[in-house]
């Protein structure tokens, strides 16, 4: 199997040289084979979302490489990585456009990365296509293609980011605590939307989350960050059958090794 | 009072001839603030610009047309320029629009050489379509009105179509925007430019039937566009991407028979920026007092 991401030596330090000097990322390396669904857990400060943003090129390196399906991405800006990537965010107000219809933030999503010209947008074959994909989610939505998006609710708003996101088939996905803002069962719902989506479309995905539940339960890989670096990696063999007891204890014990190294 | 009814239906023409030309300047208020969420104050210096360039060029016998073109292109250049400051020196867009406002004059003045450009005497677009009609105002309504309705149908086509549904993106949500692959930044400068090349082409349609460009024509032209556009607004609304193009000419056209009628019934011409800004100040103001009135009768069920 090829590798879809591989950073390599990924390092981002905020304001270099002065007092408050912080090491985001500090020589990270993290590959996801093809087909990988990687959970991304740690602290706050551990560096996930630094890692996240590095990935979809919010965040440049300062040192280190990055690429995509063995393509050298480090260079790319956000925009032009998203031919590659998809990405749904934690607050449901961002990933999408609220005072645009619902159709309209489709077609945003299905010319992603895509050339985008000067003909009609919403024609009426992506209209009957956008409500055939809206009706995965039975929510109703396929109906309401003319509706604003900021009249739906955080959950419905987080599904269709989904269904946008998924809809172009990226070689990475990547969910940034894309249920955090969600009641339990609406995240629920959104986070079964996603399992399915990834299984069926054998999504490369790499997920953050301060949920250990969620962690336990989805996905083939465990990566867990701190100060800027991948401090356990568990794979597929070892994750099945792992408990949260057994995540915090070898979280803890590999910390407390490292504390212990630098006293 | 029938005396200052018949001088205000007298105007009406006049006045329609007027909106319809500002109708430029308020669509292109409306398209940074609105479409682009990008609060801009450039169409203050790029009206002017416009008549500056377009006066100068046709007191220096240029073809009328070619004039507008280039005053549409200076207005493009000026925007850009604006959007520019904010997004690589992150300056704040009002600020930048301002920067770009105040270096305006002094640009505007060295085009022109003077402060006053008599047209009078040149052909324009108005006489080389029209002939000697040129000067009634049904004949001004005419061309401006085709030519406004021409730009809305470009804006409300553009606005639906794959590159306008992502320029709308940008002001909807950046983040967004970026993450479904669109270039944020030439979104902005494009987006911008375009507003200012709306209001320099409505800068330079004025000197043409107004006869005359001054480096001053453009004083308090923003503060009226958003007025303008207020008011069409609340008439129209938001909902559709159609009501938002249409408010900016509905405003105009009802905003500048309001202004005829209050000066016909005596108001100062001196107090009327006053009662813009004061107009545009409670508009604005509004939903907070509405939020207040309702304060005020939670505190009298108190009293009781």
């Amino acid at each position: 199997m090829t590798d879809m991401l591989s950073v390599k030596g990924g390092t981002k330090i905020f304001y270099r040289g002065t007092q408050d000097e912080r090491r985001a990322l500090d020589g990270l390396d993290v590959t996801l084979k093809s087909g990988d669904f990687c959970i991304v857990i740690g602290s706050n400060g551990a560096g996930k979302s630094s890692f996240l943003n590095a990935v979809s090129g919010k965040l440049p390196l300062d040192s280190g490489k990055i690429s995509i399906d063995g393509q050298d991405v480090t260079r790319l800006n956000a925009h032009r990585r998203a031919q590659f990537i998809a990405r749904v965010f934690q607050d449901p107000m961002i990933g999408t456009a609220p005072t645009m219809t619902i159709g309209e933030n489709m077609l945003l999503a299905e010319l992603r990365g895509k050339p985008r010209g000067f003909s009609y947008g919403l024609t009426a074959a992506r209209r009957a296509r956008y409500s055939e994909q809206l009706a995965e989610l039975n929510l109703g939505l396929e109906n309401r293609l003319d509706m604003q998006v900021g009249l739906l609710s955080g959950g419905q708003r987080q599904s269709l980011s989904l269904v946008m996101a998924v809809s172009t088939h990226p070689k990475l996905l990547l969910l940034d605590e894309h249920t955090a803002a969600l009641d339990p069962r609406t995240a629920k719902l959104v986070m079964d939307t996603t399992v399915r989506a990834v299984d069926q479309l054998k999504l490369t995905t790499m997920m953050v989350t301060h949920n250990m539940e969620h962690a336990i339960n989805y996905g083939n890989r465990i990566i867990m960050m701190d100060a800027g670096k991948v401090l356990v990696d568990i794979g597929p063999e070892e994750k099945r059958g792992i408990t949260v007891p057994d995540l915090i204890d070898r979280f803890h014990t590999k910390s407390d090794a490292i504390a212990l190294q630098g006293a | 009072m029938l005396d200052v009814f018949n001088s205000f239906y007298g105007l009406i023409p006049v006045t329609i001839a007027q909106s319809l030309i500002v109708s430029f300047v308020v669509l292109g208020v409306m398209l940074p603030f609105r479409i682009l969420n990008f609060p801009d104050l450039t169409s203050e210096g790029a009206f002017p610009l416009g008549g500056c360039v377009c006066g100068t060029l046709i007191a220096a016998g240029v073809n009328p047309f070619l004039a507008v073109f280039v005053a549409l292109l200076c207005g493009f250049a000026a925007g850009c320029t604006t959007a520019f400051i904010h997004l690589r020196f992150k300056i704040n867009t009002l600020l930048a629009g301002i920067l770009v406002m105040t270096m305006l004059y002094s640009i505007n003045l060295r085009i022109m050489g003077r402060t006053n450009i008599p047209l009078f005497t040149y052909d324009t677009t108005f006489t080389l379509l029209a002939g000697p009609a040129a000067n009634f105002a049904w004949v001004k309504i005419a061309i401006v009105g085709t030519l406004i309705a021409l730009v809305v149908a470009a804006m409300l086509y553009f606005f639906m179509s794959e590159k306008g549904t992502s320029m709308r993106a940008v002001g909807a949500s950046p983040d967004m925007a970026e993450a479904q692959g669109i270039n944020v930044s030439t979104a902005t400068i494009i987006g911008v430019g375009a507003a200012s090349a709306l209001s320099a082409t409505g800068g330079s349609i004025m000197v043409q039937t107004q006869g005359f460009a001054d480096v001053n024509m453009g004083f308090g032209i923003l503060i009226n566009g958003l007025a303008a556009l207020i008011i069409g607004e609340a008439i129209t609304g938001r909902q559709t991407i159609l009501r938002q193009v249409l408010a900016p000419v509905v405003g105009s056209l009802i905003y500048y028979q309001l202004i005829s009628f209050c000066l016909t019934l005596g108001l100062a011409p001196a107090d009327l920026k006053f009662a813009t800004g004061a107009f545009v100040l409670l508009m604005l103001a509004l939903p907070n007092l509405r939020k207040s009135g309702g304060g005020s009768q939670i505190r009298e069920k108190i009293r009781e």
